[in-house]
């Protein structure tokens, strides 16, 4: 059996990749990827220790993981849509009407 | 019986009521309001007659007290507790009806005096009415100093919207003003009083085994454990300040001198409001302040004096004024005066029946003589002058045999209800005074006040109804309807007889039982009593009946002499006045007379003072602008330049967030790693 400590450095690196796209890129598509990579480093850390414990719960979360993964893109898609119709770009840094 | 002290608190709520409707509906409404303010004032006076019928029906002690609300109550040993409740005994339930029975005379002849006048604004009038109302029928049932605060100052704000109803003129405006001002300044000593009498004695109930007269009497018996007396003073010296402090609260109200000067110029406002405040409501309260404390002032005899003196002078100073003035308001103004300066007299001499007597005959024949001076203007044409008027007496019977009545009532002539109450404050001060040089002064001023009050309310009436007219008006007066003539003759009757409550002198020369108010004051609860207050102020204020010769020839002698200088000052007018044509002899004073017309200078004197301490003022000012007001601005800028900063931080690019997320948890992580020692 893998020992958990590779799930971990696994799940960690995702993340890492992840935080990394959202604290560089300006396109709003690849924030949204990034985010979801990070949301799946949580899945592997819950599904490595479900296996590690032999419990089910973790597998479960998991799976509400990906279902609200799944609402949060069809939210988000949106959003970049409205952010395209309005400013005719989908960088993040052109939006900036709202602040102060 | 029980049930009708359930209502109490609804004798103070419906004239409140009729303030909401007049303010909110009054303009929906056929007369601007006035129907619904009659409607609660007349409820109150029914509930009022019913709580005193009952507290009659009650066996033994009559008092009910109840705490209805508790709105603060202290911490740790601190035992206070700041309460609304209410006291009904014989003296509140008696200025019960006379309060609501005014305010009902004084609404239906609004509708004479105001709506068929024409005037405009009527809805603020009726609110303002009404709110005056319920605002002295609160101070009225208060059964603590703190609650009866507050009413008083509700009183004065009352006065203030009444007094300047017609505020775009010129002269309403500043005597609202006035009048708020100069009564604020007695107030102003008023609450020092009350936080000193909470501070003494922890509580400020005016009845029951733990109010503070009760405290005040066991502290002057010597247990000066149940009290805190202040700078090291024995407990009769505090009190005689604390009191002092308090009186300057009822010297303000009940305009007596050298408070006094706004009085006059409150007849700015509509005649029915001047009934208002004289008879019944404002002016009384100060007067009543002093009544339902007396158990507190009758452990003060040095106070008690100062009082009487204060009033005695008062009763003279004032008449004196009265004899000169030209408009009717006028000599009715400066006539309150002068007899609220008998009831201070009475309260100092230590005749606690003889000022709550003279507030009830005085609260009827004067608010009979306002609106019958009401109806003389109404007639007129609004003109006030008196040297305008002439002959009305055949054109308005119903008011000239009305305002007699309460004339004979007000210049004290047998047997006329003034006459009883009158000849109770002067034998009392006679009496006491006998014992008391400074009693005995107060008793000479009054004394020497009677013939000039004949005099200048007889000069009144012959110059307004008597002789040949003197003017087109006068020749053909304005008409008024049953609005005017009803509340007259109500009160009319009740300045005859409203005397013959308490005959005591009757009683005493000839043995029958004719004291009647004497017993009802007497049937208090424990410490309410009047023979309670006597015991008080023979015991701790030595107060000793003196007699010449026997009781009955002080009596006679008392008696005779008021009657005979009433008398003789009717008399005199009589000569003067009741010619066809009179002329102002008053102006054969020469110089005498412009300083009586000018009030002797003191409206001058007081400007003069204001004008002395605006250095004061401004200093205050300066610290109010700079100070207080520095403090709130400083704040807000403080707060003002963080928010500036701060918002910087707000860039509007996610990324940026993102990034001090992830700088906070590195952080955390680092702190809790350092803390935690992952790193050794």
């Amino acid at each position: 059996m893998v020992p958990p400590e590779y799930y971990l450095l696994l799940s960690a690196a995702v993340f890492c990749i992840g935080l990394f796209g959202v604290l560089t890129r300006k396109n709003a598509l690849y924030f949204l990827m990034s985010v979801e990579l990070m949301l799946n480093a949580a899945n592997i850390n819950l599904i490595a220790f479900s296996l590690f414990w032999g419990n089910m719960t973790g597998q479960t979360f998991a799976l509400f993981v990906i279902a609200l993964a799944a609402a949060e893109v069809a939210i988000g898609i949106g959003i970049i849509l409205v952010l395209y119709r309005n400013f005719g770009t989908v960088s993040v840094t052109d939006a900036t009407t709202m602040r102060w | 019986m029980v049930a009708a002290f359930d209502f109490v608190p609804a004798i103070v709520l419906l004239p409140f009521v009729s303030f909401l409707i007049a303010l909110f509906a009054g303009k929906y409404m056929p007369k601007g309001g006035a129907l619904a303010g009659i409607a609660a004032t007349a409820g109150s006076l029914l509930l009022s007659i019913w709580v005193a019928i009952s507290l009659l029906g009650v066996s033994g002690e009559r008092i009910h007290q109840e705490t209805i609300y508790t709105w603060a109550t202290g911490i740790g040993d601190q035992p206070w507790e700041l309460t609304f409740g209410v006291l009904i005994d014989p003296l509140s339930a008696l200025m019960l009806i006379i309060v609501t029975l005014i305010a009902t005379l004084v609404h239906v002849f609004s509708l004479g005096y105001m709506n068929d006048e024409g005037e405009t604004g009527l809805p603020r009038y009726y609110a303002g009415l009404g709110l005056f109302t319920a605002s002295m029928l609160g101070f009225v049932v208060a059964d603590n100093l703190l609650m009866a605060f507050m009413f008083f100052e509700l009183v004065g704000l009352c006065s203030f919207l009444l007094i300047g109803f017609w505020f775009r003129r010129d002269g309403p405006p500043s005597a609202a003003k006035k009048a708020f001002l100069v009564t604020r300044f007695g107030d102003y000593f008023f609450l020092i009083g009350v936080v000193a009498v909470f501070a003494t004695f922890g509580t400020a109930q005016f009845a029951g085994p733990e109010s503070f007269p009760v405290l005040a009497e066991q502290a002057v018996a010597g247990d000066t454990s149940v009290v805190n007396t202040t700078f090291g003073l024995e407990p009769t010296q505090w009190f005689t300040i604390v009191g002092l402090l308090v009186l300057g609260g009822v010297v303000g109200k009940s305009a007596q001198f050298p408070l006094h000067t706004w009085l006059p110029d409150a007849m700015q406002g509509p005649t029915p409001v001047s009934a208002l405040i004289h008879a019944a409501t404002m002016v009384a309260a100060g007067v009543y302040l002093v009544a339902r404390m007396y158990g507190f002032y009758a452990v003060s005899p040095t106070a008690l004096a100062i009082i009487a003196f204060i009033g005695g002078f008062t009763a003279l100073f004032a008449a004196t004024m009265g004899v000169v003035k030209r408009e009717i308001k006028q000599v009715l103004a400066y006539s309150t005066i002068s007899q609220y300066g008998y009831m201070m007299l009475a309260l100092g001499a230590g005749s606690y029946v003889a000022a709550t007597f003279h507030l009830m005959t005085h609260a009827f024949f004067k608010a009979l003589l306002f609106l019958g001076a009401g109806a003389v203007i109404i007639a007129m044409h609004h003109n006030e002058n008196m040297w305008d008027m002439g002959g009305l007496k055949d054109k308005m019977p119903v008011t000239y045999a009305t305002f007699l009545a309460g004339s004979l009532a007000l210049a004290g002539i047998f047997p006329f209800s003034g006459f009883w109450s009158k000849d109770e404050i002067l034998y009392e001060a006679f009496i006491y005074g006998l014992n008391d040089p400074l009693l005995l002064g107060g008793w000479v001023m009054g004394l020497l006040a009677v013939p000039i009050t004949a005099f200048y309310t007889f000069r009144m009436v012959f110059l307004t109804f008597h002789g040949e007219p003197r003017s087109e008006t006068a020749r053909n007066p304005h008409g008024f309807g049953w609005n005017v003539k009803g509340p007259l003759s109500v009160l009319g009757v009740l300045a005859v007889v409203a005397g013959f409550i308490n005959m005591v002198p009757v009683q005493k020369l000839t043995g029958i039982e004719l004291d009647f108010l004497t017993q009802y004051l007497d049937s208090g609860g424990e410490g309410l009593t009047y023979s309670g207050y006597n015991a008080l102020l023979a015991e701790y204020g030595g107060y000793e009946a003196g007699v010449v010769g026997t009781e009955v020839t002080t009596l006679l002698i008392a008696a005779g002499l008021s009657l005979g200088l009433a008398v003789t000052g009717l008399l005199v007018a009589f000569k003067l006045y009741n010619v066809p044509e009179p002329v102002e002899h008053t102006a054969k004073l020469g110089q005498v007379k412009d300083v009586l017309y000018n009030n002797y200078y003191q409206d001058e004197f007081q400007v003069w003072i204001a004008h002395r301490t605006q250095s004061v003022a401004a200093v205050a000012d300066k610290f109010d602008q700079g100070v207080i007001d520095g403090v709130v601005n400083g704040v807000s800028s403080v707060s003002l330049f963080g928010g500036r900063r701060m918002r910087k931080l707000q860039t509007g690019l996610v990324t940026n967030y993102a990034a001090l997320l992830t700088l906070g948890l590195t952080a955390l992580l680092l702190a809790f790693g350092l803390l935690g020692g992952w790193f050794v």
